[in-house]
């Protein structure tokens, strides 16, 4: 970010004398704003130490301060370059001196300023007003300074902040009168002065208020029902998540990152930091690069030469790559010693963008020899004869999907305990799949069941968490170097949003579209260009899946699409909700409405002419869509919209001159990957379609438990199970024990196990029920032997002695708890044919998935498809470009509900995560690669404030290859960058407005009307 | 860094217990709460005072415990979501949460809670658009809010109905 401000003012000093003063670093230091101390450090160069700060980021600046020019009497020219709280600046100040008549001096300044680093990406916006400010303070004083008997400058009494008044106090010392501020920092809390001497009105009210919550608080209520089974630890706030978890003698770790989104690593400096008080140890990547193996790459092109670590090597790759690593006795101790880490960095050229990684004249990673990290054609059909019958032909220049992330609102978090004694590591972490397992297992050398991975409560992930192994292999290792004490590492918010939360962005290329005299699309090609970030990780599998809704909900046979994906300089990407099917689908869905709009066919119509019909479909790519019905899902969308009424309010409207639309998104939720998709990125990849294990159990009391492999994290999947499971047993769900969270010790998982990717209602069910299967088959056996009833039907169900199982239409029973018994306490009364029976079946539930043709790009990549259409209506403020939706309605159709509550619960909350990121997400970075929303409070994910009232429908349309008929859910409520795009082009059109990227905030949309773009950006051929 | 860290003694009343502690002038009350008393139910989600997850009661009224410094809490009374239940039986408030569904993962649930509470302890019959504006700073990104709103109109009419 730059920062370049001028003016000019006059003094009464002749030239020479103001030269004289402008060109002495000793005398022109100390004019600086919040000046402390400085040394020289030579003639020309002076080490000034500075107060800065903006807000709640205040630190000590330590600048070198040079004066690089100097030309008597005509100029001085200094440079400044310094650092302060993990970021970088550079500053200078010139001065160019001109007589006034009356023999005095014109002073024409000018000060240019370059910061990069996390100050920027959390001060943000503040910073420009604060320099601003800084500026100013500083002429002024020199002004003052220059004018002879001038009173001198009176700076704010930063040096007496409000905690040294509030430290004076608590001391007892006489209270500091408070200064008049023209700068109050806005972090000042006003309960400060609050704890001096209080008003008596104050005491009451807050005794009032005090009050009231007792009051409230001894209300109980009757009715003790509770939702879910996971609710009645979280309301009470005793879950466990990771930072809860508190092993003894803890340790903590903090990182160094990069300020910069590239440069060489010159020099590190760790002397400072290892002597400082309660560090343990220090690592950085040099280090490691001795100890480890880079992470696995699961591409076979240029991204198999990416080494990635842990801790940079050499080279930072983007704003915010961790350096160095600093283990300490407590947080603050750990926080402390990394400001005194030093390191020195040369600065490179940055890609910031598709444009210049395609270019290649700066490369991420050198040993690739391009940003390319692999490449691939999806054809399917005869594109080229149907582009050759086509009645008309729309182009379209580009179009670009942006960068947002689902930010849930824990980060990632790790404590990892290194035990030598037994060869491996115990994590408690909160990432959600074994992928990250074999991630370490192989980077560290350690065998895989050597690592023990444990999740108890995880808050929110949305598929980002599975990006934490970096951060777990670099805990163990610090683990390790402490002899084996627990390393805790909890991820700030701000490095979060740099380094941790981020989805990949897409842009679209030269696209062509062929359609019939109906407006019925024939074909379709086009380029796509996927941006990664510096590193692949998870990528370019992640990348890849778009293919397993290839046409979307579009009946098309004939497309083109030729897939790239690049590495950049921006924070590496993670899965995120919707992963790379969203950005896909949001792209047939502009291709859709900008294709209705040039033709001039109602956006409705136009999808009612081009979805699918039948059901199950094969798509082009040998995709198998399972059920559902399109067509009827937007009449059902319509109606409870109100369509007909909301289009003629439009025309209403249209004739005041206000700009409403109305919008659809049309998506699919593909669900239970086929692994097999993954020899798309690797021919050599040995991995194919999917397994999932659960295990049912009878415990030693007769009480059942359930374990499944599954990592969730607010997924409901203890309610859900227990639910099928009390419906199998016919008991009721408070009887049935659901593990909670993941254990790897509890021996119920494969190398595909995890939560992602909207399989749990398929993947987890199906093994649950068929673990309960073989559980029901052994009770049956043995009650058959216990009740001398071989050859009778069972039944199962609660009797007087709880559960158990019967005769068929008799009262012969016996309960769970004998059974158990039987097996696992009085087994020398079992008949040897009997012996074998455990009553802890495990059963691993495999989908029928082919494996891929990896020539063709051909197969079944997933096994389920729930669906949802969103309808929008938005109205736009011409003058400020503000979007502010005034209807919305959703029809999901995800298959067999299994939980209407979870299911609900799901839908509103992608719908949320997507309403954030088409109205006010995004994570843009400057030309410099700094990210400019790198907080919270930049970022602004979405509030209560800000979802509107939505009208829910539901259809069910059960899949048939499912046991249950449900689909995976939870990532179709992505629709709503799908509807508001849309509704926003409805709205804009007649202004000549091709809405071409995903983000539409007001910013946004204020910029589409200033620049109308559908001339140059959109083409129509048509054939009479 | 080599000079001694200040210490400075706090008592500080949470859930009707009074704890006295020494603690460094820069401690936040969050830490106080989770690392000086674990009690872990209140959580962080943020660095610059935007999340709410670290919402608890100070003095009656709701406050961000990541934007206090624990000094500031000194003869303070405190209410975390672990003080809500009453001899192990929920509080309304945490029992409409579970049955409206609102929450997912639970992270945010504490914060909610403790907004909340404060809200239905000034305004029994809230509208809405009250619920909305008590809670504009507590960030959930499970839910997608609905859910949270019905919660707290639920234990509003629970609260009046008792
Ligand atoms: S932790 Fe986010 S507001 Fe306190
Ligand atoms: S329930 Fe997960 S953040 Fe609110």
């Amino acid at each position: 970010m730059e920062m370049k401000f001028k003016g000019s003012f006059k003094v009464s000093l002749p030239r020479a004398e103001v030269f004289e003063v402008l060109c002495d670093p000793q005398k022109f230091a100390p004019m600086l704003p919040t000046f402390r101390s400085m040394e020289m450090k030579d003639e020309r160069t002076a080490n000034v130490r500075i107060k800065v700060g903006v807000g709640r980021i205040r630190g000590t600046a330590s600048t070198d301060l040079t004066l690089e020019e100097s030309e008597p009497p005509l100029r001085a020219h200094y440079v400044g370059r310094g650092k302060v709280m993990q970021s970088a600046y550079q500053i200078s100040y010139t001065f160019d001196l001109e007589d006034t008549p009356d023999g005095g001096t014109q002073i024409n300044w000018a000060s240019d300023t370059e910061l990069a680093g996390k100050i920027l990406s959390l001060a943000g916006g503040g910073l420009k007003g604060y320099a601003e400010k800084e500026i100013n303070k500083l002429i002024l004083s020199v002004q003052q300074g220059m004018t002879p008997g001038a009173p001198p400058v009176i700076l704010p009494p930063e040096h007496v902040g409000w905690l040294t008044r509030l430290l004076n106090w608590l001391r007892g010392e006489p209270k500091v009168e408070q200064a008049a501020e023209p700068t109050a920092p806005q972090e000042t809390f006003q309960a400060s002065e609050g704890l001096a001497a209080q008003p008596d009105d104050v005491l009451q009210e807050q005794q009032e208020a005090r009050d009231r919550i007792s009051s409230i608080l001894q209300v109980t209520r009757k009715d003790k029902a509770m939702g879910r089974k996971e609710d009645s630890r979280l309301v009470r706030g005793r879950g466990l998540f990771v930072d809860d978890y508190k092993p003894a003698a803890t340790h903590h770790m903090a990182l160094v990152r990069s300020p910069y989104a590239h440069a060489k690593i010159l020099k590190i400096d760790t002397t400072a930091a290892e002597a400082a008080p309660g560090v343990m140890c220090v690592l950085t990547g040099e280090e490691l690069a001795g100890q480890i193996q880079p992470f696995l790459q699961i591409g076979a092109q240029a991204c198999a030469l990416i080494e990635d670590y842990p801790l940079a090597v050499g080279t930072v790759r983007y704003q915010g790559d961790p350096v160095v690593a600093v283990v300490a006795e407590t947080l603050s101790l750990a926080q402390d010693a990394v400001q005194l880490v030093d390191v020195e960095y040369e600065t490179l050229d940055v890609v910031i963008n598709c444009e210049q990684a395609l270019e290649g004249k700066t490369l991420v990673h050198e040993q690739m020899g391009t940003n390319v990290d692999w490449q691939g054609v999806y054809e399917y059909g005869d594109v080229d004869a149907a582009f050759a019958e086509a009645a008309h032909v729309v182009k379209i220049d580009k179009l670009h999907f942006h960068r947002f992330g689902s930010t849930a609102v824990e980060p990632n978090a790790v404590v990892a305990t290194w035990n030598d004694a037994l060869g491996g590591i115990d994590f408690l972490s909160n990432t959600h799949m074994t992928i990250p397992i074999t991630m370490v297992s192989l980077a560290l050398g350690v065998s895989a069941d050597r690592i023990r991975l444990r999740t108890v409560d995880i808050g929110g992930s949305f598929g980002n968490k599975i990006g934490n192994y970096p951060y777990m292999t670099l805990a163990a290792i610090a683990s390790r170097k402490l002899g084996g004490r627990p390393v805790k590492w909890i991820e700030t918010r701000s490095e979060h949003m740099q380094a941790g939360t981020q989805g990949s962005e897409r842009s679209y290329f030269d696209t062509e579209v062929a359609l019939d005299r109906d407006g019925v699309i024939t074909a379709l090609r086009s380029r796509h260009v996927d941006d990664c970030g510096a590193y692949t990780r998870y990528e370019p599998l992640g990348a890849v899946i778009w293919a397993q809704v290839l046409p979307a909900a579009y009946k098309l046979r004939n497309i083109r699409i030729d897939f790239s994906q690049e590495v950049t300089n921006k924070g590496p990407a993670a899965p995120n909700r919707g992963y790379s099917r969203l950005p896909h689908m949001w792209f047939m869905e502009r291709v859709v409405d900008i294709c209705a709009l040039e033709l001039g066919i109602p956006a409705d119509e136009m999808r009612v002419r081009n979805y699918i019909r039948e059901f199950p479909y094969e798509t082009p790519n040998g995709c198998v869509y399972d059920s559902g019905d399109f067509v009827l899902m937007l009449e059902q969308a319509k109606d409870l919209l109100g369509w007909d009424q909301w289009q003629q309010k439009k025309e209403e409207a249209k004739q005041q001159g206000r700009l409403i639309g109305i919008g659809i998104g049309t998506t699919l939720d593909s669900g239970t990957n086929n692994f097999g998709q993954s020899i798309i990125v690797n021919p050599e990849s040995p991995f194919s379609g999917n397994a999932v294990p659960a295990i049912a159990k009878l415990d030693i009391d007769g009480s059942v438990s359930v374990t499944v492999g599954s990592f969730p994290h607010g997924q409901s999947h203890e309610t859900v199970v227990a639910q099928v499971v009390a419906e199998e047993l016919s008991l009721i769900p408070d009887m049935v024990n659901v593990a909670i969270g993941f254990d790897t010790e509890r021996n119920v998982h494969t190398g595909q196990n995890g939560t992602y990717a909207s399989q749990f209602a398929v993947t987890g069910l199906s093994a649950v029920h068929g673990a309960v299967e073989l559980l029901k088959a052994e009770l049956k056996t043995l009650a058959a032997f216990a009740l001398d009833a071989v050859g009778e039907e069972f039944e199962f169900g609660i009797g007087e002695m709880g559960p158990e199982v019967r005769v068929k239409g008799s009262d012969r029973c016996i309960n769970f708890w004998m059974l158990s018994n039987l097996v696992n306490a009085n087994s020398a009364q079992l008949p040897e044919e009997l012996r074998s029976l455990d009553l802890n079946c495990r059963y691993t539930y495999r989908p029928p998935f082919d494996p891929v043709d990896l020539d063709k790009k051909f197969g079944n990549l997933t096994l389920t498809y729930a669906m949802q259409t969103h309808l929008s209506v938005v109205e736009i403020d011409p003058d400020t470009g503000r979007v502010q939706i005034l209807d919305y309605a959703i029809v999901d159709d995800c298959g067999k509900v299994i939980n209407p509550m979870v299911v609900d619960g799901q839908v509103q909350g992608a719908t949320a995560h997507s309403l954030g990121a088409v109205l006010l997400e995004n994570m843009p970075y400057d030309d410099s690669g700094n990210l400019l929303t790198g907080s919270f409070t930049d970022y602004a994910p979405i509030t209560i404030n800000n979802i509107p009232k939505i009208k829910f429908g539901h259809r069910e349309s059960p899949s048939p290859f499912s046991y249950n008929g449900a689909k995976g859910m939870g990532e179709g409520g992505g629709a709503a960058l799908h509807s508001i795009a849309s509704a926003v082009q409805d709205a804009l059109f007649a202004k000549g407005v091709i809405v071409r990227n995903s983000h539409c905030s007001s910013n946004a949309v204020f910029d589409m009307l200033q620049q109308p773009n559908r001339e140059g950006m959109v083409q129509v051929e048509s054939r009479s | 860094m080599s000079e001694q860290i200040q210490r400075i003694p706090v008592e500080i009343t949470v859930n009707g217990t009074c704890y006295k502690r020494e603690v460094e002038p820069r401690m936040l009350l969050v830490e106080f709460i989770r690392e000086e008393i674990n009690l872990t139910g209140t959580h962080i989600g943020c660095d610059t005072s935007y999340c709410g997850a670290c919402t608890v009661i100070l003095d009656g009224n709701a406050v961000k415990s990541c934007t206090l410094f624990a000094v500031q809490a000194d003869g303070g009374e405190i209410l975390t979501v672990e003080g809500l239940e009453k001899e192990g039986e929920l509080h309304p408030l945490q029992q409409a949460f579970s049955t409206e569904h609102g929450l997912q993962c639970g992270y945010c649930t504490p914060g909610m809670l403790m907004s909340s509470l404060v809200l239905l302890a000034e305004k029994p019959e809230p509208e809405d658009k009250d619920i909305r504006k008590c809670l504009s700073g507590n960030l959930c990104r499970c839910t997608g809010y609905q859910n949270i709103i019905n919660a707290v109109q639920t234990a509003a009419k629970d609260l009046r109905e008792a």
